[in-house]
């Protein structure tokens, strides 16, 4: 019912586009259902919900000169205008000679276990119970345990894409996550810890498991040491892996930066670069992401595509939208955003990563670690030489000295400061368990070597 | 039409059990330009209607939102936050608690000469593709270059349960350049008149005019291809001066975000983080040396976070948040500052839409200017390095731990600039960085305008201002490890 008014919509905007004199047109209609619950000392301090909905529309005109439209509207007469605008807007612009024209259509099928009716009919007070369950499990676990803060969000959302010439087609999704950081305190230093649940269905998310995670290694934090900088190995959970491939994925793999030369990929493509055991895929397709699409933005299918093979980096695996691949010559690879994301994304970047596991776990990877961190999770990296993918940024939410196979004592934030280049040219272990976050599903990982330049001051 | 929804849907939610509610209508235009490697990249228009209700009901928040601009929607919308405050309420400490303040009748909107929306399209694409061509045409080792126009208005109908009733148009435009040049495996940035598509002022189209883009184009051209043949950034102990498109973000992220209320109170633990600047400390800890005066100021010309009233209502002003090195203050909402037993909030609240709920946010946070001219700040060093144009951040999650790389450097010597370095970085502890500020410019003091601070979940970004001019930092850490 909403994806036929979202493509009724569309079709109607792309018809009016080419009857007011547009040479070729695209339009998306969305709708978002986003609620989300946010807790902190141990209570309920944020609790909102909203619907959004809108259009975005493309004309070209015969000489390619370009004007996109963004309207929140799904009115008539609000999209007819929306159509106007895009129309001015292109009149007044000058040639986007990189343009080629929107995709041609190719068949595509909807997915099967993409929408989950218990998550779009969450209720607040379902919410607040799953909450509740994490607070109080948090607490029980130790008197240690101070606060409780974390989110708890569900997520509806439908699009439909129309372009004219042929391309129809419609999604629908539904995402839950939640987040619980504990706070401990012990002679009047803090302990945290965090952890992280993502599903389509937030029937699989269990706030008990996730507090109890958190709880524990937020009272295993407390009077924390501080250790000298310098290189050690690191033990990752799959919450700091996330971090890393969030980046280098994004960096490395996304036809803009690979088109503007800071990319990695165009530099060391066809090399060895990473340990052999390292193999990602971007893959809308494959239950473990959390954004599984049969459709990109434009309307392309999308499909598997290999990014990292056996620690060789693959020229095939950037990722394109029509506007960068017509730069090249090339075709998109399905990479446009969403409309819903477009706020977020504004470039062709893999947005559904997946890190092959391997075959070993987390507790497996400390008892073979003699001296080395273990890192809960990194925060605020970002790139100091993207080619060579120097990446700085700070552990956070619980980081512990690992001593002759054992986590010995939590230790104050460190900052690292090396290239993944060399931080992952050794991976001597890899998790066998593949965990979903938002844009990528990861293992934990042991790295052999990592750069550690500062220690913070807590 | 507008004050009329606005009434139905305090009167709605005062019917369905509110003891405080508030309305905003909002309605944004953006108008983005991007230009790149000769040809328009991105030429859009986005649009956006709608309204947010905020309620308290039973002590605890509810807050809803919709595009949806008609009376059955506000009874849903109503309904719905009405519904969250009451689910809320079976998991609270205590009741909210907000800070007094006065019920108001006003109207504002952010001055400006030329409006950037009646400007023609054809006569900014015309700047930026001249801009961009210029760039592109100072050496054949730019392989990216491009130019940027924004333009943003906002008009916000506030309304509340106490009586306040505020109409503000929010008005701001502006723009830059940048162009990446690649040498083997070698890339350099350099940007005009600051990184990250530019600059932005409160001002009509006459701040994008007056940036002068083009005429600016082949100097920044000229010095990335000079950067590419630079020495790299030595790693040592060294006096370090910031210009202040580079010290704008190392205030708004060691003192901006830090002395957020909500970040102390621990509401931003499962995100943004929390703050080493906790209550005990107000009024107690030297934060940085005498020369550091830093303000939390919504009043000041041209500012991007400078406006008539916040989002709860409360008048713009001029705060202290570190007076002659003692922290002082902090930014707050009204009900954190309840929660602090402070007399009034400092007027923080903002959303960057209709569908957000407001939370605390940076207005314009401006280091104070200083006695020295930033020139006798260079001749007045010996052995240094000076930094400009940010290129990469990062600070840990109570903002202590610091590392900034910026687009350029230079080796100061004796006094005068020997030479450009590249890849410059730095890294440093907030409290002990600020305590070695020994010198802050007055000459070069200005507003610079960042449309792009993130916060909250779900996300928000959110356009702020900073003041300052130069600065220079004592026996600092440069350079990578």
């Amino acid at each position: 019912m909403v994806l036929d008014r979202l493509l009724d919509v569309a079709e109607r905007a792309v018809k009016t586009a080419l009857r007011m004199g547009a040479h070729q047109s695209q339009a998306s209609s969305f709708i978002l259902d986003a609620a989300l619950t946010r807790y902190a000392n141990s209570q309920i301090h944020q609790n909102v919900a909203y619907r959004s909905g809108g259009v975005s529309v493309r004309v070209v005109l015969s000489d390619r000169r370009m004007g996109d439209i963004e309207a929140f509207t799904l009115e008539e007469e609000g999209v007819e205008k929306a159509v106007e605008d895009a129309l001015r807007i292109a009149r007044a612009s000058r040639p986007n000679l990189d343009f080629k024209g929107p995709p041609e259509p190719e068949p595509w099928s909807p997915l099967e276990g993409a929408f989950d009716d218990e998550t779009s009919l969450c209720t607040p007070q379902d919410r607040v119970q799953m909450v509740r369950e994490a607070i109080e499990t948090a607490h029980a676990r130790s008197p240690l345990v101070r606060a409780v803060a974390g989110n708890l969000s569900t997520n509806s959302a439908y699009f439909a894409v129309v372009n004219s010439l042929g391309v129809s087609a419609r999604a629908s999704l539904t995402t839950a996550g939640m987040k619980t950081t504990v706070i401990s305190e012990l002679e009047g230093t803090e302990g945290f810890s965090t952890a992280e649940s993502y599903s389509r269905r937030v029937g699989d998310i269990d706030p008990i498991q996730l507090a109890g995670e958190a709880a524990e290694r937020s009272v295993k934090g407390v009077k924390p040491a501080r250790v000298q900088p310098g290189d050690y190995e690191v033990v990752l959970s799959p919450l700091a892996v996330r971090v890393l491939f969030s980046y280098i994925s994004g960096m490395g793999f996304s036809a803009s930066s690979y088109q503007d030369g800071s990319s990695f990929v165009r530099y060391f493509s066809g090399q060895r670069v990473f340990d052999i055991k390292l193999n990602v895929k971007d893959d809308a397709l494959d239950p473990r992401t959390l954004y599984m699409l049969p459709v990109d933005g434009e309307g392309v299918p999308k499909r598997r595509m290999n990014l990292i093979a056996a620690g060789e980096a693959l020229l095939e695996g950037i990722c394109y939208d029509s506007l960068r691949a017509g730069r090249e010559d090339k075709k998109s690879t399905g990479h446009s955003p969403p409309p819903i994301g477009r706020r977020l994304l504004d470039r062709p970047v893999p947005y559904n990563v997946i890190v092959e596991p391997g075959d070993s776990n987390m507790d497996e990877m400390i008892e073979e670690t003699k001296n080395g961190l273990f890192i809960t999770d990194l925060w605020y990296i970002r790139p100091v030489e993207p080619t060579r993918i120097v990446l700085t940024g700070l552990t956070r939410d619980g980081t512990f000295l690992i001593e002759n196979g054992e986590l010995s004592k939590p230790v104050v934030n460190l900052r690292f400061t090396d290239s993944m280049l060399s931080a992952l040219s050794e991976i001597p272990l890899l998790g066998k368990e593949v965990k979903t976050f938002e844009t990528n599903a990861v293992p934990a990982m042991k790295l052999k070597k990592m750069r550690f330049v500062g220690v913070s001051a807590y | 039409m507008s004050q009329d929804l606005a009434r139905f849907i305090l009167e709605e939610a005062s019917r369905r059990g509110a003891s405080y509610s508030d309305v905003r209508i909002v309605s944004i235009e953006n108008e983005v330009l991007n230009v790149r490697n000769g040809s328009p990249e991105q030429v859009e228009l986005q649009g956006l209607r709608g309204f947010g209700v905020r309620v308290i009901v039973n002590g605890s928040w509810g807050f809803a939102a919709s595009v949806d601009l008609n009376r059955d929607e506000a009874v849903n919308v109503v309904k719905r936050a009405v519904d969250i405050a009451r689910a809320s309420s079976r998991l609270k400490k205590g009741d909210v608690v907000l800070a007094w303040e006065d019920a108001r009748r006003a109207e504002y909107s952010t001055p400006y000469k030329k409006d950037p929306f009646e400007a023609p399209l054809e006569e900014k694409l015309e700047i930026l593709m001249d801009a961009e061509r210029s760039l592109a045409a100072c050496s054949p080792l730019i392989k990216t270059s491009n130019s940027y126009y924004r333009g943003y208005r906002e008009r916000k109908l506030f309304m509340s349960s106490e009586g306040s009733e505020i109409s503000q148009t929010i008005t701001w435009c502006g723009g830059g350049i940048m162009a990446v040049a690649v040498r083997g495996g070698e890339v350099q940035v350099r940007s005009y008149p600051s990184s990250f598509r530019g600059d932005y002022s409160t001002s009509g189209y006459e701040y994008f005019e007056s940036l002068a883009l083009v005429d600016h184009a082949e100097e920044v051209g000229g010095e990335l291809v000079k950067l590419m043949d630079a020495e790299r950034c030595p790693s040592e102990e060294m006096d370090l001066i910031l210009t202040g498109d580079q010290l704008a973000l190392q205030i708004h992220e060691s003192c901006g975000h830090p002395t957020e209320l909500d970040r102390v109170m621990g509401t931003e633990a499962d995100m943004a983080g929390t703050s080493f600047l906790t209550p005990d400390k107000l009024g107690r800890f030297m934060y940085g040396s005498k020369n550091v005066n830093l303000v939390a100021d919504a009043t000041v010309p041209g500012g991007l976070g400078t406006f008539g009233y916040d989002d709860e209502g409360v008048k713009a002003k001029m705060v202290y948040l570190v007076r002659e090195g003692l922290f002082v203050g902090y930014q707050t909402s009204r009900e954190t500052a309840a929660a602090l037993n402070l007399r009034e909030s400092s007027g923080g609240m903002r959303a960057d839409s209709p569908l957000s709920l407001p939370i605390i946010r940076m207005t314009n946070i401006n280091l104070l200017p200083g006695d020295w001219k930033a020139e006798e700040i260079i001749e007045d060093t010996r052995d240094g390095i000076l930094m400009m144009t940010n290129r990469s951040w990062s600070i840990d999650d109570k903002r202590i731990n610091f590392q900034f790389g910026t687009e350029v450097g230079w080796r100061i010597r004796d006094g005068s600039r020997e030479g450009l370095v590249k890849n410059p970085t730095y890294m440093g502890v907030t409290p002990r960085f600020w305590g070695s500020c020994d010198a802050v410019s007055g000459d070069d003091w200005r507003m610079w305008g960042t449309p792009s601070c993130g916060k909250g979940v779900p996300g928000q970004v959110m356009y702020v201002g900073h003041g300052c001019g130069t600065a220079r930092f004592r026996r600092t850490r440069v350079g990578l490890i």
